[in-house]
Parts: C-alpha cells; sequence; structure tokens
C-alpha cells in the first residue's frame, strides 16, 4: 500500500505542474500529427515552371507535366523566382519555357528549353521524369518538322498531320512492374509509423525528466523523512521507482488511445501492445531512476535526461526508421531498447503478429529494465542511506 | 567594473562552477549534432541516397535493342547510373533481391519485329518495391527511348500520308534524311544551380545550436527571478547603483552564456564535425541577432512569469515549440505552403534560412536579411520585457 501512495503522489505531482501537462500530453499528439502532415502523405517531387509566352509548345508542356503522376507542378512567375526556388529546394527541378517556341519550331530550328536542376537530392533523378514528358509532347513536333523538309509542305500542315497520326501510331509500351515484400505497406496509415516512433520517444523522455523530481525528493529530504517513519529502504526505492513507472504508463496509454481516437492508427494485437509498452516504460523509469540517483543537481540531471532521451531516439529509429539505417548502423540502433520496441510494435502492426512472436524483444526490455532497476535501486539505496 | 558587469561576472562564475549551464549550452547541443548528423548524415547525403543500379536483360539481341543497350551504356559512362547485363530474368530478380540493383529492363525476343511489324512491342521495368523512385527513373528513361521510336516512325508515316503513298520499305530507304533526327527537334540546356541549402553536418550543427541557445540563455534571464525569490534582490536595489544595474547584470550574463555556447558550437562543429558555416562575418552577424532574439524572448518570458520554476516552465514550451516550428529537427513545410509560411514566425527559422544563404561560398552580406528579420523579434520583445520589468521593479 505504502509503494501505492509514494507511487501516486509522484503522479500527482507530475500532473501538478502544468508545463507537464504540456509536454507529456499536448505536445506528443502535436508532433505526431506534425510529422503525419509533413512525411505521412508523401511527398512528391517539385518541378517549377516559368514559361514566356502562352504559345502551343509551352502550353502543352505545362499540361503534360501537371498530369504526369507524381511529381508536383508549380508555376512561377519569372526566371529569378524559379531559380530562388530551385537554390533554396523548393522545386527540384526549374523548366524556362522561353517565348518564341512555336516560331523557332515553325522555322525548323531546334527548340531550346532552359532547364535548372539540383545536383543535389532528387534533381537528376526528376530531370530524367521531365525530359521524356518534354520528348513526348515534342514528338509530332519533330515529325512534322522532318516532314515538311522531306516533302516541301507547311510546317503548320505536317502538323496537324503528325498530330493526327500520333494518336494512332502504336506505342512503344513501357510496362513497370515491382517485385519484392513492401518495407512500409501501403496499407500502413498515414500517422502509423509516427505514433509508435514518439511513443517510445516521449515515454522515454517522460521517464528521464523524473530524475529531476526524484533528485528534488532527496534534497528537500522528502526520503529520508520517509525513512523515519516505519518505511523501509525498499519499499520506498520501490515506491519512487513505481512513481517513475506510473508517469511513464499513463502517457504511454493516453498516447496509444488518443492516436487510436484521433488518427486511426493501428496498433496491432492490444495484448503485445500493452505489454511492450509496460516493459519499455519500465526500462525508462529504471533509466531515470538511475540518473535520479547519482546526480546530485537537478538541473544536471535535466540536461543529461534531454542528451539521452533524443540521442537514443535518433540512434533507435524513433526520428527515422531504422529501416532506412545502414546495416552497420541497424546494429548500433539495437544497443538502445528503442530499437527493440519499435521492432515489436512493427511487427504487431505490419505482421499482425501476437505476444507470442514479439517474445524475443520483449525479453530483451526486460533485461534493460531489470538491470537499470537494480543498478538504481542500489545507487538509490546508497545515496538515501548516506548519513 | 561597473555594476552589471560585476553582477554578471559573479552569475557566470556561479553557472560555471554549477556545471548545467555547460551541459545545456555545449554538451547537449554538441552531442545532439553528432548523433543526428551519424543518423540522419547518409540519408540526409545527396551523393549515398539514391543510386541508380540497373539491370538489364536483352532476349532479342537485335539492333534496335542494342541500340537501348547503348543509351543505357552511355549514360553509365556520364556516371548517372550503372548497368549491368543479365542473361536471364530470374537472375536479375534474384539481384533485386539482393540488393545489388534497383531495377532491371527485360526486352523479350522479337522485340524489333514488333517495332518494324508496327505491333505493340514492350520494354518491361522491373523494379524494387522499396526503390520507387529509382524504379520510375528507369521507366522514364526507357520511356525516353521508346519516344524516340515513335518519334521516327512518326515522321516516317507523316511523310508518307503527306506525299499520299503507302508506308513501304522503299519509302523509308528513299528518304533523303535520317528520320531518327525527329527525335532531337529540342534541346535541355541546363544553366548550373546553386544551393543555398545546408548539407547534414551544417544543418544539425545550426539548428541543435540555436535549439539549445534558448535554454542557455535561459540561465541568465532567470537570475532575476532567483534573487527576487532568495531576498537578495531587495538588498541589492537598496545598494547605490542604478535601479537597471541588476536588469542589465542578468541581460549581460545571457548575452555572453548565449555567445559562449554559440561560438563553441560554431568552431567545434566545423573543426570536429566539418560543419560548413559560411563567411565568417556573416555567422558572427547571425549569432549576434540570434543571441538578442534569444534574450529578448526569455527576457519576456521571465518578466511575465512570478516564480523561477514558472518562468523555467514557461520558456521550455516557447523554445521546444519555435524550436520545432522553426525546423531545427527537420524541415517543415515544402517551400511555399502554409506550414512553411507560419515557420517565419520563428527566429530560428529566420536563422537556419540565413546559415543556408551563406552556404556555397556566397558574401557575408548573403546573410543579412535573415539577420534583419532575427533582430526584429529581439527588439519587439526586448523592449516588452523592459517594459514589464521596469513595472516589476517599481512595485
Amino acid at each position: 500500500m505504502k509503494v501505492l501512495a509514494i507511487c501516486l503522489s509522484n503522479i500527482r505531482r507530475m500532473l501538478r505542474d502544468r508545463s507537464n501537462i504540456f509536454f507529456v500530453f499536448v505536445f506528443p499528439i502535436a508532433i505526431i500529427l506534425l510529422i503525419g502532415v509533413q512525411f505521412g502523405g508523401g511527398v512528391d517531387p517539385a518541378v517549377g515552371i516559368t514559361a514566356e509566352d502562352d504559345g502551343d509548345i509551352a502550353t502543352s508542356i505545362t499540361q503534360a507535366l501537371q498530369t504526369t503522376e507524381g511529381i508536383e507542378t508549380r508555376i512561377f512567375p519569372g526566371e529569378e523566382e524559379l531559380e530562388d526556388a530551385v537554390e533554396h529546394g523548393n522545386v527540384q527541378v526549374g523548366l524556362f519555357l522561353p517565348a518564341g517556341m512555336d516560331e523557332h519550331a515553325s522555322s525548323g530550328q531546334i527548340v531550346d528549353i532552359g532547364s535548372v536542376v539540383r545536383p543535389d537530392g532528387f534533381g537528376r533523378q526528376l530531370q530524367s521524369v521531365v525530359s521524356s514528358v518534354i520528348a513526348a509532347v515534342m514528338k509530332p513536333v519533330g515529325a512534322a518538322q522532318f516532314a515538311s523538309n522531306e516533302t516541301g509542305s507547311s510546317f503548320e500542315t505536317s502538323l496537324q498531320v503528325s498530330g493526327e497520326l500520333s494518336e494512332t501510331i502504336v506505342a512503344t509500351e513501357v510496362e513497370v512492374r515491382t517485385v519484392g515484400e513492401a518495407l512500409f505497406p501501403d496499407t500502413l496509415g498515414q500517422f502509423d509509423l509516427g505514433a509508435a516512433q514518439q511513443l517510445v520517444l516521449f515515454t522515454f523522455l517522460t521517464a528521464l525528466a523524473g530524475s529531476s523530481a526524484l533528485i528534488l525528493t532527496r534534497q528537500l529530504g522528502i526520503s529520508s523523512r520517509m525513512l523515519s517513519t516505519p518505511t523501509s529502504v525498499r519499499t520506498v526505492i520501490t515506491g519512487e521507482s513505481a512513481g517513475r513507472f506510473g508517469v511513464a504508463i499513463t502517457q504511454g496509454i493516453y498516447i496509444i488511445a488518443m492516436t487510436w481516437v484521433i488518427f486511426s492508427v493501428s496498433w496491432g494485437d492490444p495484448l503485445g501492445a500493452f505489454l511492450t509498452l509496460v516493459a519499455f516504460s519500465a526500462v525508462g523509469a529504471g533509466a531515470g531512476m538511475l540518473i535520479g540517483a547519482t546526480l546530485n543537481n537537478d538541473q544536471q540531471a535535466s540536461g543529461v535526461g534531454v542528451i539521452l532521451s533524443l540521442g537514443l531516439a535518433a540512434l533507435g529509429g524513433s526520428m527515422l526508421p531504422s529501416e532506412l539505417f545502414s546495416p552497420t548502423m541497424q546494429n548500433v540502433a539495437h544497443i538502445t531498447p528503442h530499437a527493440w520496441a519499435l521492432d515489436a510494435f512493427a511487427e504487431l502492426v505490419r505482421q499482425d503478429a501476437t505476444t507470442i512472436d514479439i517474445l524475443p524483444e520483449l525479453g530483451v526490455l526486460i533485461l534493460y529494465a531489470a538491470v537499470l532497476l537494480g543498478l538504481a535501486g542500489w545507487r538509490l539505496r546508497v545515496a538515501i542511506t548516506r548519513p | 567594473m561597473s555594476a552589471p558587469t560585476r553582477i554578471a561576472g559573479k552569475d557566470l562564475k556561479l553557472r560555471v562552477r554549477d556545471r548545467s549551464a555547460i551541459i545545456i549550452g555545449i554538451v547537449a547541443p554538441l552531442s545532439l549534432a553528432f548523433i543526428f548528423n551519424l543518423v540522419f548524415g547518409n540519408a540526409f547525403d545527396p551523393d549515398e541516397g539514391i543510386g541508380l543500379d540497373y539491370g538489364i536483360v536483352d532476349l532479342d539481341d537485335s539492333e534496335i535493342t542494342a541500340a537501348f543497350v547503348g543509351v543505357l551504356e552511355g549514360a553509365q559512362d556520364e556516371g548517372l547510373l550503372t548497368i549491368t547485363p543479365f542473361n536471364e530474368a530470374a537472375s536479375a530478380e534474384a539481384a533485386i533481391d539482393e540488393g545489388e540493383i534497383d531495377a532491371f529492363y527485360l526486352l523479350e525476343q522479337g522485340f524489333e519485329a514488333e517495332v518494324l511489324a508496327n505491333g505493340s512491342p514492350t520494354i518491361l521495368v522491373v523494379g524494387d518495391i522499396d526503390a520507387p523512385t529509382s524504379t520510375q527513373i528507369a521507366g522514364s528513361i526507357a520511356d525516353q527511348f521508346s519516344t524516340g521510336i515513335e518519334a521516327t516512325s512518326l515522321a516516317i508515316g507523316t511523310s508518307a500520308v503527306i506525299e499520299g503513298v503507302s508506308l513501304s520499305p522503299e519509302f523509308v530507304a528513299g528518304l533523303s534524311s535520317d528520320p531518327s533526327s525527329a527525335a532531337f527537334s529540342y534541346r535541355l540546356i541546363d544553366a548550373p544551380a546553386q544551393t543555398r541549402q545546408l548539407d547534414a553536418t551544417t544543418y544539425y550543427a545550426a539548428g541543435m545550436a540555436i535549439f539549445f541557445l534558448f535554454f542557455t540563455v535561459q540561465f541568465g534571464v532567470l537570475g532575476l527571478l532567483e534573487e527576487e525569490r532568495e531576498g537578495t534582490l531587495p538588498r541589492l536595489m537598496a545598494a547605490p547603483i542604478g535601479r537597471f544595474a541588476v536588469v542589465s547584470g542578468k541581460a549581460i550574463l545571457a548575452f555572453v552564456l548565449g555567445l559562449i555556447s554559440m561560438g563553441v558550437m560554431v568552431v567545434a562543429t566545423q573543426i570536429l564535425m566539418g560543419a560548413q558555416w559560411g563567411a565568417p562575418l556573416g555567422v558572427v552577424t547571425l549569432v549576434l541577432a540570434g543571441v538578442c532574439a534569444a534574450v529578448g524572448i526569455m527576457g519576456l518570458v521571465a518578466s511575465v512569469s512570478r516564480t523561477p520554476e514558472g518562468a523555467g516552465n514557461l520558456g521550455a514550451i516557447i523554445a521546444v515549440v519555435l524550436g520545432m516550428l522553426g525546423g531545427v529537427f527537420f524541415p517543415l513545410g515544402n517551400g511555399d505552403d502554409l506550414l512553411s509560411n507560419l515557420t517565419y514566425l520563428t527566429p530560428q527559422a529566420w536563422f537556419m534560412r540565413g546559415v543556408a544563404d551563406l552556404a556555397d561560398g556566397a558574401a557575408w552580406t548573403a546573410a543579412l536579411p535573415a539577420a534583419g528579420a532575427i533582430l526584429l523579434f529581439a527588439i519587439v520583445t526586448g523592449s516588452l520585457a523592459l517594459v514589464f520589468v521596469r513595472r516589476r521593479l517599481s512595485t
């Protein structure tokens, strides 16, 4: 009972602080929303176009690009604005359609189209998509130029013929197929990936932030007063651990429930998800306790907590899915408990795994928790019984 | 030594002994910039991000398919992609599974015959489902080649229609020029683009530096509230020094802490991680403006808070929200949408933009617009803070 009382007083203390309400309950959901909006929808690479006149060729190229799937087309008022957008990476490829393209084409000249391509990212790749679109638009023009040269008829007549013919000509078909099993299947919702990542990041962050509270508890003499009552050291330590754990799991359940209700995030097998959360919260509680028992300055502890929780989250795949890491970095990632928890959540959601399937991940997390809580208990016993 | 500097000097000694300012101002941003760069550096780095590795299975072995292979080999010589020949589709598919190639082209037997008979020849592109971009590009290269074939036959067809004759090998042989020239009615002329965008290392160095700056200056501005709580403020006010000496002392401390943190970050990330901060004078301008804005905003927070804890908590919320919105962890928005415009309501976003404007060896003046915007934040919030503090001290 005493354990529960200590635990509950810790949770109450956390909830009284209004800034905690923000960081524990409001901020995570806001971040999941932001990340879902930013990355979940799949950002199409963008092509910027600026046309100096609205001749037939310029209009056709613009329309053809606008109807091409997988790229976004933006119209810019002038060359300068377009160049600026390319330089800042807002569009990857810029296309200048100069004035008089139609006149050049009809007089049999080669039409020059300017392009600015970012040397990095999707630039070169996107350019190849853009040039294949332009090639298709320019096909009847080239044929008309050839035919009027060959037959002596006017360009306009030839263009009309080649335009009609190009509708009927049997195209060489390019068929694209994909093989393999998708890393992130299409059924994965817009917010699914981010939700598990942020759940892990924030429960750990909150648990580590608890270390400052533990330091204050010691410094203000609360622990020694508890010990002066007929309460064993073991009970105090268990109660404090339960407090950190309670805070983390409260936040975890809240995030799972909210994302499920608001964003319809699927969490897979409920028991499996709950057990993963329990094991991971215990790891977080252990880490928070260890810091709180080792350091003697609450501001230092919150600094160390921020470094550890953001650093481990980044390494463990809470910010960028570890599937996208290099093989070496994937191994490094699995030093962190985050990676194991995320593996478990991923299996539950993407492979419809049950609790049995994620036993290895749960085992690793429990091992982490046992070691950290053991160490923390020992350090805390030393810290609060030291005369 | 004047009173404000003496107060700032005393507090500085206190903060250094306490070590928490060092953790927040230097250790945290430096270690996180290092970790983020390690984790995201590769995903960010264009040279390592997408390599185009393709295979080709040419079962037709004809003149036209050889031309296609020639096009791909030409692109390989230009360093745009790599191309590996395979004898059969199965081995190429196995290579996809092994991650050796992203996609392969399959040209079935009889491809050329289909083209000549005006049939429906197919270039099959088989791609790795997890390499959609590479697969799409493979498809568009094939598209361009097939458009070339189509342009050629369209040129021949158009001439035949105008002449009023039917298509025959004799007609094609009698053409006075090469019909494949029809595929070259235009040229794409590449203009080199500068990149005024940051590489991953500099991005995270700048992001973490400006993010933690707001926490670092708190160690200065919260001092006033601490003096108030400890009861040392009335005693200081009773001393024969100007009324604003204490406030100036705290502001100077905040400014110095911020400068030290930013200075160490810039130099350390440049030397240890190879971050490229650009023209020194421009960086100094941005850093000075950034520190002023941080002192102004955090000073405003402190001036309206009752206790140092309250100010610390509110300050943390504001610093985290502004940092997140300012894109210190990942860029927000896609350039011109609502979200991207919202980011410019934060000095953090202007700081990142300023550092980006200095990229690629731009002159220091390139940072001036961003620095001006940041200073605007500093002036507005700083003057508000002064008004509130004046009111507070007079009661």
